[in-house]
């Protein structure tokens, strides 16, 4: 007891070095084991956009970064990445790409559909930019061309990570919104080319075949306090 | 037969200038033979042939180059080039003129406007290679 | 057996798939497999003539540095990549050559391709199929392979442009090529010749001023059918794909019967070595070939 009062203390008495960082041109001493997302409200800025899940996984707080004397250009996402110091930094918190509209139920999975909705895949330079600034490591040069070439699976594949924050369609110089692109190609994949598992048919056939029928009609007529009994007995794997 | 007089001064020599510094070809080697002319399999589509539209860029009048079909109609097969007794890559030239173009205005062909059905049928090598030379 | 890095280009994979399987497959009959390179991307297929534009070269250099890593893992392989699509030969030829020639534009390119982790160092070749054909298998050899000649096609070789040109791309002589009609002849088929074998078919006008393509593949088809010939052979799916489809769209239109079929080189060579159909993908084809062959008694 008396040992993690000792460690509690001492940290307390280290104190959390500052950095200083400029978040679009102003410049912040901010604690350096921030966040990008959290160093710019310690700095004062209150997020209206460019903020979601805050855990790496909407794409919402794409960030564009410098670093002092270096010329070269970096890309984040705030909330993921920590501070460094001389970072000159700003956020994307939307990048306009014109969506088209389709109806999967009608499409064929090839490169013929994709360069349909997408014909300014077929400009692509294979620079590889877009790849160069993907904050999760995607080969998005890649896919891209795999998408040319009717690859649909294997576009899907390499794209699976994507959270669509944005930063490789404001790079393309061909101009292409590559994660609109992927998610097409995810979803041709994920409607025509994924074999699904047998299971599934077999359930989809029990359920078509009115096997759960019954015991559905039964949980309905069942009272709040009956289905609170029946929850806390239910079968559980014990461990 | 007419006379004309044109105007020849900086800003056609920048215009020659900006055309061979594309291409990278010397826009005063060519002494008119008409041998590009001759084997293009498109100079029945042009306005003006191909030595013609180079005399013109010889002249600096740029735009009666510009106004010509001549560069959009090349599909670039190069027979120009192979040919041309000065070793002149005449399609360079071509291709320098629709360059200049497309630097300032990228959409010769635009893509927006092309209808679906018809890019869902083509070959995606025909779409690459379009938008390749007429668009920027 | 002898492997190639081999090159596919985009239109491989989909339009031009029968071009593909049928020449893997006689890559592999005559012992000089093509084996595709793992992770390629599009080469542009048009090459930009400009002398300022790095960025459209930054492809065809890329394309190259991967096949030189890919070389690494074939047995009894050359440094070249080969490639079916004659515009991937001509762009791929060109680039390697400017390559070669202008050492500083390959430091910048070098330097974008670095941090994919790959170089590309001026020690590739860039080869056309039809050249691995003539110069290391040999037409003799193809001969021998032949179990069903191709008696009664009277085929017109197509070479279109970029087969051809530029200089540094040709694979054959400019103006009075050989290669097509050696190897049609060598299965077995009668060559026709025509002096439209290189008249452009109009390419990638097909997209958005199609009068252009079909003036042109008029003025070949009529020439080649009234020298006799009843099909097309071919090196290039963009050439094929005008061809095949302006007749088409033609007999549709004006009622015309006499079209010519289009086959790719490699297909006829399928045919002729006993290959099975199926990796032709006749079916692809806007014009079935399988009728005339039906017609010939020529059969699977």
């Amino acid at each position: 007891m008396s040992k993690t009062k000792t460690t509690l203390k001492k940290k307390k008495e280290e104190k959390t070095g500052m950095v200083k960082i400029y978040i679009m041109g102003q410049a912040y001493d901010v604690p350096e084991t921030l966040t990008i997302m959290k160093a710019m409200e310690y700095a004062g800025y209150k997020f209206t956009r460019g903020s979601g899940c805050r855990a790496g996984f909407c794409g919402a707080c794409s960030t564009v970064y410098r670093k002092e004397g270096d010329f070269r250009i970096y890309t984040a996402l705030a909330c993921q990445t920590i501070v460094e110091a001389g970072m000159v930094l700003t956020q994307l918190p939307f990048v306009p790409a014109d969506k088209p509209e389709y109806d999967i139920n009608s499409l064929t999975p090839s490169a013929n559909t994709i360069l349909r909705y997408f014909p300014e895949v077929a400009r692509c330079l294979s620079c590889n930019a877009c790849s160069k600034v993907c904050p999760q490591e995607i080969k998005v040069m890649d896919y891209v061309q795999y998408c040319l070439q009717g690859q649909i699976s294997k576009a899907a594949e390499e794209s699976f990570d994507c959270v669509s924050c944005g930063l490789c369609a404001i790079r393309c110089p061909a101009e292409i919104p590559q994660y609109h692109v992927a998610q097409l190609a995810r979803r041709l994949h994920g409607k025509y080319l994924m074999k699904t598992p047998d299971y599934l048919d077999i359930r989809i056939k029990e359920i078509k075949e009115d096997k759960y029928k019954e015991g559905f009609k039964e949980m309905m007529a069942l009272s709040k306090e009956k289905l609170e009994e029946k929850y806390k007995n239910r079968d559980r794997e014990s461990n | 037969m007419s006379y004309e007089y044109i105007k020849f001064g900086p800003e056609e020599r920048d215009f020659i200038a900006k055309i061979e510094e594309i291409s990278g070809q010397n826009i005063y080697s060519c002494y008119q033979c008409g041998k590009c002319s001759a084997g293009c399999a498109f100079s029945s589509r042009m306005d003006k042939t191909v030595n013609q539209l180079i005399h013109f860029i010889q002249m600096g009048q740029k735009d009666r180059v510009l106004e010509a079909n001549t560069h959009w109609v090349c599909s670039s097969c190069l027979t120009c080039s192979i040919r041309c007794p000065r070793e002149i890559d005449v399609a360079a030239l071509m291709e320098a003129v629709r360059e200049y173009i497309l630097r300032e205005e990228p959409e010769k062909v635009k893509i927006s406007e092309l209808s679906k059905e018809v890019i869902e049928k083509l070959p995606n090598i025909a779409l690459v290679g379009n938008f390749r030379k007429m668009t920027g | 057996m002898v492997q190639y890095s081999y090159f596919p280009g985009c239109n491989l994979k989909t339009d031009a798939r029968g071009f593909e399987k049928s020449a893997i497959a006689v890559s592999k009959k005559l012992e000089s497999e093509l084996v595709e390179i793992p992770n390629w991307n599009c080469c542009g297929t048009v090459h930009t003539m400009t002398s300022d534009n790095l960025m459209k070269r930054i492809a065809p250099v890329r394309i190259l540095a991967r096949s030189r890593n890919h070389i690494e893992e074939l047995e009894d392989t050359l440094n070249q990549a080969v490639t079916l699509c004659s515009m991937c030969n001509s762009t791929l030829k060109i680039v390697n050559k400017e390559m070669k020639e202008d050492l500083d534009a390959l430091e910048t390119i070098n330097f974008q391709l670095e941090e994919d982790n790959e170089t590309y160092e001026n020690d590739m070749e860039v080869k056309h199929f039809l050249e691995i054909l003539r110069d290391s298998v040999g037409f003799s050899k193809i001969r021998e392979k032949v179990v069903k000649p191709l008696i009664g096609l009277k085929i017109s070789a197509y070479y279109g442009c970029m087969l051809l040109h530029p200089d540094e791309a040709k694979i054959d002589d400019a103006e009075m090529p050989s290669v097509l009609e050696d190897l049609v002849e060598s299965l077995g088929a009668e060559s026709i010749f025509s002096p439209m074998f290189k008249h452009c078919c109009g390419s990638y006008h097909i997209v958005e001023d199609e009068d252009i393509v079909t003036d042109q593949v008029k003025k070949i088809t009529g020439d080649v059918l009234s020298r006799g010939a009843n099909a097309l052979v071919v090196a290039c799916p963009l050439c094929a794909y005008n061809l095949d489809q302006q007749q088409k769209m033609l007999m549709e239109k004006t009622g015309k019967k006499d079209v010519l079929p289009i086959f790719y080189f490699s297909q006829l060579m399928a045919i002729a070595m006993g290959e099975p159909w199926e990796i032709n993908h006749f079916e692809d084809h806007k014009i079935d070939p399988r009728e005339l062959l039906k017609k010939l008694k020529i059969e699977e």
